[in-house]
């Protein structure tokens, strides 16, 4: 039993930063059905600013993820006014394309500034354990944890609680007819693009203590990225939060009975279940 | 639609011959390499075409019947089937995956069509690295189709034969009811149902033809390079790959995909030996620049402008006018 | 035996019912007109009749046989043809390649299917725009294409949803006057409109109207449209009164 809850516990901790992927994953293609297949490479763009960051001077990726957050957003922003803009209004095709492109771009910039060797940081945090009881909890992960548990709360009180919040679920449901409200859409969908992209790049800054850093490195995380707005149902960004957790908790518990190898794997047989059993996700409402 | 009839006939066979004349002029082993993926690429872009360029069905996950292909030789072969067999064995085994992924994944519309592509091949590709049978991270081998010192030559002809064929069968396709009905569905499913199309059905048959063809190129390309990792012949590069060439060179037309290898490929290469890192980094440009700018390909926007060139919607509103109602 | 017949036909879309035990059969050769405002259900009948959407509760018969659950291009291929209310062409394929694809149900030679379209064409008086484009006709050259494509797959029936709205009155008489002649050419038809427009009046043999998905009342033309729930339905309470 013990084992089996140790593997619940990490894959929460983990689930917490997939929750930050997929919200804004979930900001970004459910609100605004938008097919961003370069959110890894955003990702892994928030890691690398994190590491600059910690290289160059000395500061710790878990305070450094806070600047590499904010750079993000403001080239997201960036991204969405050059190149996403034109695009929202043509097919998935296009979008697809696209944003594919802009992974490329991404990823082989990645590679030309900083090469194709592995990073790492050392932080003593990532090596001290606490114990509670016959469970070990990693520092470094209960510190994302809390970190990520922020920002996963604090999304979900500003898309409820705030005007600008209100906008944007407005947006989603009816792009027609909100610019009617007065809603600049424009505006409000930059910021949710450029939103979404800042949480893949925190998200990204705080995995830099655990992971590996290489320029392709995210590529994993974009299919993880929507097979949790998959999970959690179109749209829906506390859907988003607790398919991450679901999804960190089942590749744990499958690499305890399975082996590593085949964590990869759960996330692609849980996506084409969803699809095939309940299309609308766990929380969802819309139709896939 | 297309007719291959006067001059574009002639320009198709004098493509072909010249094509096929191409190695008496580089018998540099290195360059008749290039060569090969080049046709071969020029073949999976057509094959593809007629899912993602007819159909309208933007499959990324078309390695995986590449990689079915590449693994049904190897393991085909290691079980004393004869080598030419196994290759069309393993293009069946493929079609047949197709059969089951299709059934499934054509269900979906819009970019979850397009994200169960690539799960179904990332499944297939983390199967063949975990299981023993398929060698794991290690690989297997894969026997010479050729051997001798026309090796390369002999299989750069085959890529040709095989575009070429693949280029028929698109010819037919596009000429034939069935690929009218690839239209429909790609312009509105809805409209293709209302006038008697099983639209889940000619998607499945497109590509079942689709899967079958990459998975020959899947086995020819194991076979050149006589060794295959998951990594190589699983991974989504290639799906990418074939999907950027089609719609560069202009999805839905004949001579796209072609084109769209030739530059592409041959770009590619330019670079590599230039700039070596930044060939990925062109790619991503040339894709920004082509969605941005000629979101219907090199040849499809061509295409269009003479489409339109002959008749405007002023033309017809003065058509109507004169005809009566 | 009727061509077509609803029996107590129920639709619901979560807690919406947008078809109420709808009842009303059409014979061979009749024009009738489903008639009522927006949203009472008329589209959604016709997406219940033609496949696209299937009935929770009732039966749908076509030529005596039940086609409740049949797919929307089984329906099509048992001679149920039908247009959409905005509508769908295939819009990078140009007319006379639209119509063909309507002709290929019954031929898979594109020679023979581009001389049956050709003939519909000329048929809806539109074969000067055998090679436009489709995308950017005007409307009623769309609403024709439309029609003329679901007429090239040799339909028993045709549904046209809404076919002459958005027209000018001009347009839509020569329109209404093609669809007049569709029996004789063995189609019956069912027509959808919102508007009781002149139009309908001319060319229907019944009319049926529902309100909130239910049938309200059904017969000759000049009658219903004098009938008060009809009245009320349509302008509202204070009307009734002026019609007594």
């Amino acid at each position: 039993m013990t084992p089996f809850l140790q593997a619940c516990i990490n894959g929460l901790l983990t689930g917490a930063l997939y929750a930050l992927i997929g919200m804004g994953l979930a900001l970004i293609f459910g609100v605004m059905r938008i097919v961003n297949f370069a959110h890894g490479a955003f990702l892994m763009a928030g890691m690398y600013v994190t590491f600059l960051l910690f290289d160059k001077f000395r500061i710790n990726p878990y305070l450094g993820f806070l600047p590499a957050g904010i750079l993000l957003f403001a080239f997201g922003y960036l991204v969405y006014r050059l190149l996403i803009q034109p695009v929202r209004d043509k097919s998935d095709f296009m979008q697809i394309l696209m944003t594919t492109g802009i992974s490329l771009i991404l990823v082989s910039g990645a590679q030309l500034m900083f090469g194709a060797d592995y990073r790492q940081t050392s932080i003593e945090l990532v090596t001290s354990v606490l114990r509670f009881g016959p469970f070990t909890i990693n520092a470094a992960a209960l510190l994302s944890f809390v970190i990520a548990a922020f920002f996963i709360v604090g999304l979900q009180l500003f898309v409820t609680r705030t005007r600008t919040g209100e906008a944007l679920r407005a947006i989603a449901q009816n792009r027609e007819v909100a610019p009617l409200m007065g809603i600049n859409v424009t505006r409000i969908q930059g910021l949710s693009f450029a939103l979404g992209i800042a949480f893949a790049g925190i998200a990204g800054g705080l995995l830099l203590p655990a992971l590996y850093l290489f320029p392709t490195v995210g590529e994993d995380y974009t299919l993880k990225a929507f097979v949790i707005v998959v999970l959690g149902g179109m749209g829906s960004i506390e859907g988003a939060a607790a398919g991450g957790l679901a999804l960190g908790v089942a590749e744990s518990i499958t690499s305890l009975y399975l082996g590593n190898q085949w964590a990869l794997a759960i996330d692609f047989v849980l996506f084409l279940l969803m699809l095939s059993l309940k299309p609308s996700g766990i929380f969802g409402r819309q139709r896939a | 639609m297309n007719s291959l009839r006067g001059w574009r006939l002639w320009t198709v066979l004098g493509f072909l011959v010249a094509s096929a004349g191409l190695p008496a002029l580089t018998p540099n082993d290195y360059l008749l390499q290039v060569l090969f993926r080049i046709a071969l690429f020029a073949a999976l872009g057509l094959a593809w075409n007629l899912v993602g360029g007819y159909a309208g069905q933007l499959s990324l996950g078309h390695v995986a019947y590449f990689g079915v292909g590449a693994y049904g030789l190897a393991l085909f072969t290691a079980h004393s089937v004869p080598k030419w067999i196994s290759v069309f064995l393993a293009a069946s085994v493929a079609a047949l995956f197709a059969a089951v992924i299709g059934s499934i994944v054509f269900r979906l519309r819009g970019p979850y069509f397009t994200l169960s592509t690539i799960a179904f091949a990332e499944v297939l590709r983390l199967t063949a690295t975990n299981l023993n049978i398929t060698g794991g991270a290690i690989g297997l081998t894969t026997p010479a189709l050729f051997t001798g010192s026309s090796f390369w030559t002999l299989f750069y002809l085959s890529a040709v034969i095989l575009a070429f064929i693949t280029f028929l069968v698109n010819y037919w396709v596009s000429r034939s009811r069935f690929g009218y009905y690839l239209l429909a569905i790609r312009e509105d499913e809805d409209t293709a149902s209302a006038v008697g199309i099983d639209t889940a059905g000619y998607k499945l048959r497109a590509l079942l033809i689709s899967a079958f063809v990459t998975a020959l190129g899947g086995a020819l390309y194991a076979s050149a390079f006589q060794f295959i990792v998951p990594d190589n012949v699983f991974t989504i590069d290639i799906s990418v790959q074939i999907a950027i060439i089609t719609m560069l060179g202009g999805a839905g037309t004949l001579p796209g995909p072609v084109l769209g290898s030739v530059l592409l490929l041959g770009a590619s290469e330019m670079f590599k030996s230039q700039f070596k890192e930044s060939h990925l980094l062109i790619y991503g440009l040339l894709i920004v620049v082509v969605v941005l700018f000629l979101p219907e390909g090199i040849v499809g926007g061509f295409e269009q402008r003479l489409r339109n060139r002959k008749k405007t919607p002023v033309d017809a509103a003065k058509a109507l006018a004169l005809g009566g109602d | 035996m009727p061509i077509l017949e609803l029996d107590n036909v129920t639709k619901r879309f979560g807690g919406l019912t947008a078809v109420k035990s709808v009842t009303f059969a059409l014979q061979a050769g009749e024009i009738v007109f489903i008639i009522g405002p927006n949203g009472a259900g008329k589209t959604s009948i016709f997406n219940l009749i033609s496949g696209f959407l299937h009935p929770d509760e009732g039966s749908i018969r076509f030529q005596g046989k039940d086609i409740s659950k049949l797919p929307a291009y089984q329906a099509a291929r048992r001679g149920i043809g039908r247009t959409f209310q905005i509508v769908k062409p295939l819009a990078s394929l140009s007319v006379l390649e639209n119509v063909m694809l309507g002709a290929f149900m019954h031929t898979s030679s594109t020679r023979k299917a581009e001389q049956e379209a050709k003939k519909i064409l000329a048929f809806l008086q539109m074969p000067h725009l055998e090679n436009f484009p489709a995308r950017g006709l005007p409307l009623a050259a769309l609403k024709r294409l439309e029609i003329a494509r679901a007429l090239a797959t040799m339909p028993k029936m045709i549904l046209l949803d809404e076919v002459v709205s958005g027209l000018t009155t001009s347009e839509a008489l020569a329109l209404a006057g093609l669809v007049k002649r569709l029996p004789e050419w063995g189609v019956s038809v069912v027509g959808g409109v919102e508007h009781v427009m002149q139009v309908v009046m001319k060319i229907a043999h019944r009319i049926v109207v529902l309100d909130h998905g239910a049938k309200i009342a059904e017969g000759q033309p000049e009658e219903v449209v004098k009938e008060p729930g009809v009245i009320e339905a349509y302008l509202g309470p204070r009307y009734k009164e002026l019609a007594r």
